[in-house]
């Protein structure tokens, strides 16, 4: 609630709070429910329908049950073009969940996504947004391996890309500390990151 | 000449630190344009540069300045939601060298008269947004933002705020929208957002590359950055290469060089030696460009000239393997699955244009789907030319039309080929 | 707006508004551009994309949303070269491939934009063939509308309006893109007081009224303009109706009130004309004391022997008449005709004691309309919760603050539906009001913001009894500190229907008909021309006349569509009719006055007669005849008039249009305002009495008087909801579920002292009864205030002074 009032008090009017807002309850309770909405329609003087309208406007509000992995893949045109639909096969196959599901232990969900800015290291996927780039279809099930019985508990680009990347779309500099815990951008501010 | 990229390639470890951006003469610019000149001044100076805004809808950046409202507060709004399929030059900026955004922000925001930015980062780009926020911390605790910017009496706060998965959010009055807390639906213009903006207040948004060119601007002088490149092109630019090339990346370069210098010799040509098909010159809404135009020089104008544009800077090259329907079909999954869905053409063109390519792709097309692809399109296009006509409020519709027109004027064999009873011979 | 601008519109010159929306600049000259989103009270958006036209500019033609697009001069438009035709075609192909095209099982059918415009401008068959989108098909959203996504173009005029016009968005958009729907939230229906009006916009039939669903094609309809008779605010209304039953009603665009929005207890409270409980035949109390259907001779006569008698043996100042506020103009003329001239008593009043002083009503000076919030500065509502008693003047004040800018000042017990736009907000303990009233007038403290907001007109202020335990002269001490504001006008606000209308027939004992004081000499001798000799003495109001009765002093009473035994806010009026000797009750239904009269005669209601009707400001408008009614019943008017000729003569009327040229003749006021002129003249929007200068002989200048003290303790702010138990909620099965639960609100702070929780059940006793209620929490109270929903079925009287205290064993 303390960091609640501290994202509106960010911002001139109430209503631009909404967006962090949703991120955090979604990072309360592991997906958006109907409650987290209305609890942010509350703090925010809106009707839940109108929190509802926005949240379910953005892809990354997830009102369905979502993995504690959220997995990412890549398919539009330049990772197509490079294999991303055969990366994302092959994570469905070594995950055993389907793209736009989510695996019966709760642990891995599995969607393409559009473009996420990652080009230049084509094929790309993301855990819990967390980048990395120049996935082969056999890195991609490394990946899914790695989740699935390692079960990080923090999860960075950094690591991901010295265990599974390739081609990068640009030197990536130092790595970084702060990672995801589940499938919302991990982000100071927002309360949703957390140290290796 | 790099204006953007030298620190981050000569300082690989900490370019992204206040430190090293200090030590590499950051923040001069800032105090020279707080204490020795006019905001009129800098606004001046980014005039001369002639600089066109790197978003992707190349419009002069001081004549957009000069727009703007009297009225009060203004904003600036930092447009950090590059989303276009091909695109993933500002991320590197925001990565590696965060601090040179957040100087052009404070001088534009002196130039300007705005006492309060935002940074609009998408929400698929955690680490730039953590790197930002951390310079902006970092730039709170040395006095740099705050009530009293380096002790000269300007003051200015920053907020970063992150997107949720909105391609949309990129159109600068989605993004206001987005801002609100609305959903981002882009809005009708007039008004511009430097008449009524965020909050209905005169706004400034700026794509972060254009804004990161500011110190040097500043520094150098708005003509030293008029000199650099061909008329109407002018500075360097971020490029983002990707696709079937051998060195994909970002590189910044000064425009007026051939296309086949930059795909074959700065990005090392096809790989496996093979030949190029046909390559999208800039970001997925542009339209397609074919080997003939290789010796075609890269500028915006010339780009304009062959009925296509550099729009975000973001090449895609395609090597003769590729399926061009296929190719197609991505292109405008994309923007269906981007359509905000307020106005009809888009809404239900994007999606009717989507299924029959699966159709096609599928080997079930049939010999009208090809004009009726160009039919639809044209009703969301009108004249199916360039730069394009809409019937929809943003160009997100239009966009889509770019593939469909390609791949009909350049490679209707090939679609047609895909069709079961035409491919027989029926 | 009066600057003018010339425009090309298809070759053809133009001269219109300056700044107009070019969509409608075209369509007022002759030219209509189709379109689905643009709603000509509503923003524009240019969401759908159909009325589409090219203009010329620097860089040639440029296609162009009409509806976005301000007129400029020396614009040149082309809406129907071929640019634009095949831009229209494409729109409405792309509407249509994912529509299901159901128009034979549509309430829309025969009256679809989407469907006429298919029919002009679109394709013959469809290209599309894949598989359309499909939803769940119609879902209740509410219990009066109902949703059929698959139907819906997403014109966002019901978001729309929900967020710009009614200020409760609970029917937003959902997802977005292909996938775009609109819908509530899970949980939270779409409880709109103004939810019909989504409906009336709706261009395709994908909101629907779950009262309409199925009833009627629109090529059935027989259809009369009318004005809404639910409450004082007057909305122009299209009645609609086949085989004799009223079927629906829709908001007809009158400028000045409406603007087109219906409240939806006005859209659907037709329901109790086409009531099974109707009254169809005359009934008389035979010996028995039962009531038994009578002839209308033999029930006029018992009626008129019955009176006569009380006149023979008690003189006729023993005869009241309560009544008229629900009848029109011409009925409420004739029965204070009646009553004054041939009766000859001075006993009557059309206000069932819940309104103010009848002078302040009708004659308060300087007078605003509600065209007037379009221009004020500042606006001062101290009143009834208007989203409540009067939901259209809601919208129009929402407006003036939300859109036209105007500084509101809300003064209330509680939270009202205008807080949220509301720059200042007052909230003040149900009996304390005129020690805010003077801290108001002094921007004393937290008050001195509120005071600065009125400091500047045109001021509008809107005032009336916050509730019925409020002293009628708060609100006339709260007018006369707004009349003295800048540029002020006063709306005195009441709500009861044709209440205004009534009271300038001279339904009260304090006035004559047009708007002339009962006490002024001139003013009687004048109407005594007209009627003879008028009785002398003092009038009682329904107070008076409800005492008299139960001291005996009076001895009858008629009633004119008028319930005392449950509308008297005491709740003594049922006790005043059984203390009467004799009740002749004239009604449309056996209401609880009815069941206790001894002669009832069967009236014609709204829809079946026709007349004039006076809003709250004084606006004149008809209501017209589409039904024949029920049973025997017949108009007022003529059962006045044959009531007459047994007590001593007719009243000479022959015609309601005959007895409306008399008024017109004998009341001043009323000068001028002629069914020709509010019917085919310039009068179609109403004319606002007194319609000439200087004809309105009675000026009411409002003082501020002695307001006593405030009571000690707990006290009790009385208030109506739209939906209670009144005769039309209860008759019409689609109202009569919304009422709510009648439950004690308490402020949480307060339930600790009075040792009640939410949830238990509590007792309040007060001036006149007990009751056990459940307690709801109520933050939006003033502290030391409680609040009880008025014609809920429990009554505990009108003093604001209560004792609040729990239920035994409650908790």
């Amino acid at each position: 609630m303390e960091r609640a009032r501290s994202i509106i008090g960010r911002y001139p009017e109430k209503r631009s709070a909404v967006m962090p807002l949703l991120y955090l309850a979604q990072h309360e309770e592991g997906r958006l429910t109907d409650d987290g909405m209305r609890l942010v329609a509350e703090l925010t003087d809106l009707t839940a329908a109108q929190v509802q309208a926005v949240a379910t406007f953005y892809t990354m509000y997830k009102r369905d049950d979502v993995g504690r992995y959220l997995v990412s893949v890549c398919t539009s045109i330049s990772c197509m073009l490079l294999g991303g639909e055969d990366v994302l096969a092959a994570i469905e196959d070594e995950s055993g969940v389907p793209d736009g599901e989510t695996g019966d232990d709760g642990l891995v969900s599995v969607e393409h996504v559009e473009c996420i800015g990652a080009c230049g290291g084509a094929p790309a996927v993301q855990v819990n947004y967390e980048l990395v780039e120049g996935v082969t279809p056999e890195n991609g099930r490394k990946l899914c391996r790695w989740l699935l019985d390692g079960r990080p508990r923090v999860v960075t680009g950094d690591e991901m890309q010295e265990l599974f990347g390739g081609q990068r779309s640009f030197d990536w500099g130092p790595a970084e500390r702060d990672g995801a815990v589940g499938p919302v951008p991990a982000f100071g501010p927002y309360g949703t990151a957390e140290e290796v | 000449m790099k204006i953007l990229t030298e620190r981050m390639e000569a300082h690989r470890t900490d370019s992204h630190t206040l430190a090293r951006y200090r030590d590499t003469g950051g923040y001069e610019s800032l105090r020279k344009a707080l204490f020795e000149m006019t905001p009129e001044a800098v606004h001046e100076e980014v005039k001369a540069s002639n600089i066109r805004g790197r978003g992707g809808a190349g419009f002069p950046t001081g004549v957009k300045w000069g727009f703007l409202g009297k009225a009060e507060p203004r904003y600036l709004v930092v447009n950090a939601d590059e989303s276009e399929p091909g695109t993933f030059k500002d991320r590197q900026l925001l990565e590696r060298d965060p601090h040179q955004l957040l100087e052009g922000m404070i001088i534009s925001a002196y130039a300007l008269g705005v006492d309060l930015a935002f940074v609009y980062i998408r929400g698929e780009y955690p680490r730039p947004a953590r790197r930002v926020q951390r310079a902006v911390d970092e730039a709170y605790e040395a006095g740099l933002l705050g009530p009293d910017v380096m002790g000269s009496g300007f003051g200015l706060d920053v907020v970063v705020h992150l997107g949720a998965g909105a391609y949309i959010c990129g159109e600068e009055t989605a993004l206001l929208n987005s801002l609100e807390g609305k959903r981002g639906e882009p809005r009708i213009k007039p008004p511009f957002p430097a008449v009524e903006g965020l909050y209905a207040k005169p706004t400034i948004v700026n794509n972060v590359e254009t804004l990161s060119n500011v110190p040097w601007m500043i520094r150098h002088g708005g003509a030293a950055y008029d000199a650099i490149g061909p008329e109407g092109s002018k500075g360097t630019r971020l490029f983002s290469l990707s696709g079937h090339v051998e060195r994909p990346g970002n590189y910044e370069i000064e425009m007026g060089l051939t296309w086949r210098e930059f795909i074959y010799d700065i990005g090392g040509g096809i790989p496996g030696g093979r030949e190029i098909k046909t390559w999208i010159p800039g970001g997925a809404s542009a339209p397609w460009l074919l080997p003939e135009h290789l010796d075609e020089p890269v500028t915006i104008d010339d780009a304009g000239r062959l009925d296509t544009m550099l729009g975000s800077g973001a090449v895609v090259v395609m090597d003769e393997t590729t399926n061009v329907v296929h190719a197609a079909l991505s292109i405008v999954r994309f923007f269906s699955h981007e359509s905000c869905g307020q106005c009809t053409p888009c809404r239900e063109g994007t999606t009717w244009m989507q299924r029959i390519l699966e159709r096609i792709l599928a080997g079930e097309g049939r010999q009208m789907d090809l004009d009726l692809l160009l039919d639809i399109s044209d009703n969301i296009s009108p004249g199916l030319r360039w730069p394009p006509a809409m019937t929809t409020i943003c160009p997100l519709g239009p966009s889509a039309v770019s593939p469909i027109t390609s791949i009909m004027r350049h490679f209707r064999d090939e679609v047609e080929a895909m069709i079961p009873g035409v491919a027989a011979g029926v | 707006m009066s600057e003018r601008v010339t425009i090309t519109v298809d070759g053809e010159e133009r001269e219109v508004p300056a700044g107009e929306l070019l969509i409608k600049a075209a369509q007022d000259t002759g030219t209509y551009i189709p379109r689905f989103c643009w709603h000509p009270r509503m923003k524009p958006v240019g969401m759908c994309r159909m009325c589409l036209v090219e203009v010329e500019g620097p860089r040639g033609r440029q296609l162009t949303t009409s509806c976005t697009m301000p007129v400029s001069d020396g614009m040149v438009v082309h809406t129907e070269s071929d640019v634009v035709t095949k831009a229209q075609e494409g729109v409405l192909e792309f509407l249509l491939i994912n529509h299901p095209l159901d128009c034979p099982v549509c309430d829309r059918g025969g009256e679809c934009p989407l469907q006429d415009q298919t029919m002009s401008y679109g394709p013959g068959e469809s290209r599309f063939v894949e598989e359309k989108r499909h939803f769940e098909k119609p879902i209740p959203i509410s219990d009066l509308v109902m949703l059929d996504r698959e139907r819906c173009i997403l014109c966002a005029r019901c978001t729309r309006f929900s967020e710009e016009i009614s200020g409760d968005p609970l029917i937003e958009f959902k997802e977005r893109g292909n996938g775009t729907q609109v819908l509530t939230f899970p949980g939270e229906p779409f409880a709109s007081y103004f939810s019909g009006n989504t409906v009336q916009i709706c261009p395709v039939g994908a909101l629907t009224a779950t009262p309409y669903r199925f009833r009627a094609r629109p090529w059935d309809l027989e259809a009369v303009e009318s004005t809404c008779p639910h409450c004082s605010v007057g909305c122009r209304i299209s009645v609609q109706a086949s085989q004799n039953q009223v079927l629906r009603f829709l908001g007809v665009d009158n400028g000045p009130t409406n603007q087109s929005w219906l409240c939806d207890k006005g859209r659907f409270g037709f329901e109790y004309l086409n009531s099974d409980e109707r009254l169809g035949t005359p009934l008389v109390r035979g010996d028995d004391g039962e009531l038994h259907e009578a002839s209308w001779g033999e029930a006029l006569d018992a009626a008129a022997a019955a009176l006569s008698a009380v006149v023979d043996a008690h003189g006729a100042d023993a005869v009241a008449g309560i009544g008229g506020a629900r009848s029109t103009n011409e009925e409420a003329y004739l029965f204070g005709k009646l009553l004054r001239s041939r009766i000859g008593t001075p006993h009557l009043d059309a206000q069932l004691d819940d309104g103010l002083d009848p002078r302040f009503l009708a004659g308060v000076e300087p007078r605003a309309t509600i065209d007037d919030l379009e221009r004020a500065a500042a606006v001062l509502v101290w009143a009834p919760d208007l989203k409540e008693e009067l939901p259209v003047l809601y919208l129009r004040v929402r407006r003036a603050a939300q859109e036209l800018g105007a500084k509101l000042v809300v003064v209330h017990p509680r939270a009202t539906g205008l807080d949220d736009v509301a720059g200042h907000v007052v909230r003040y303990r149900a009996g304390h009001g005129a020690d805010v009233l003077r801290r108001l007038a002094a921007g004393e403290g937290d008050l001195a913001d509120a005071r600065a907001a009125l400091g500047e007109g045109p001021v509008v202020a809107i005032v009336g009894r916050t509730g019925l335990t409020e002293d009628p002269a708060l609100a006339e001490a709260v007018a006369a500190f707004a009349r003295d504001l800048p540029d002020a006008a006063l709306m005195p606000a009441t709500r009861r229907s044709n209440v205004y209308g009534a009271l300038d027939m001279g339904l009260s004992p304090a006035l004559l008909p047009g708007r002339a004081s009962a006490y002024d000499d001139g003013a009687r001798a004048a109407l005594a021309e007209h009627w003879g000799e008028l009785p002398g003495g003092a009038g009682r109001d329904t107070a008076g006349i409800v005492d008299g009765l139960r001291q005996g002093v009076l001895k009858a009473v008629v009633l004119l569509g008028a319930d005392p035994a449950r509308d008297v806010p005491d709740g003594s009026g049922g006790a005043a009719l059984e203390a009467a000797e004799t009740v002749v009750a004239i009604d449309l239904f056996r209401t609880a006055s009815v069941e206790q009269a001894d002669v009832v005669l069967p009236a014609l209601g709204f829809s079946e007669v026709e007349g004039t009707v006076t809003n709250l400001e004084g606006r004149v408008q008809k209501v017209n005849r589409l039904l024949p009614g029920t049973g025997q019943s017949r108009a007022a008017w003529e059962i006045l008039e044959d009531l007459a000729r047994r007590l001593g003569g007719s009243l000479g009327a022959t015609s309601a249009e005959a007895i409306a040229k008399e008024i017109e003749a004998v009341a001043p006021a009323y000068g001028g305002i002629s069914w020709d002129r509010l019917d085919w003249g310039d009068g179609r929007e109403g004319v606002v009495a007194p319609a000439g200068e200087g004809s309105q002989p009675l000026g009411f200048v409002p003082v501020a008087g002695d307001l006593g003290t405030p009571p000690d303790g707990t006290t009790l702010h009385l208030a109506r909801t739209l939906y209670d138990h009144g005769t039309v909620v209860r008759r019409g099965p689609s109202l009569a579920k919304l009422a709510p639960e009648p439950a004690l609100f308490v402020h949480p702070d307060d339930a600790g002292p009075l040792g009640v929780e939410e949830g238990v059940t509590a007792w309040i006793s007060g001036g006149s009864g007990r009751a056990e209620l459940p307690v709801r929490f109520d933050r939006s109270l003033a502290p030391g205030t409680v609040y009880l929903p008025f014609n809920l079925g429990v009554t505990v009287g009108t003093d604001p002074a209560v004792t609040v205290a729990a239920a035994e064993g409650a908790a």
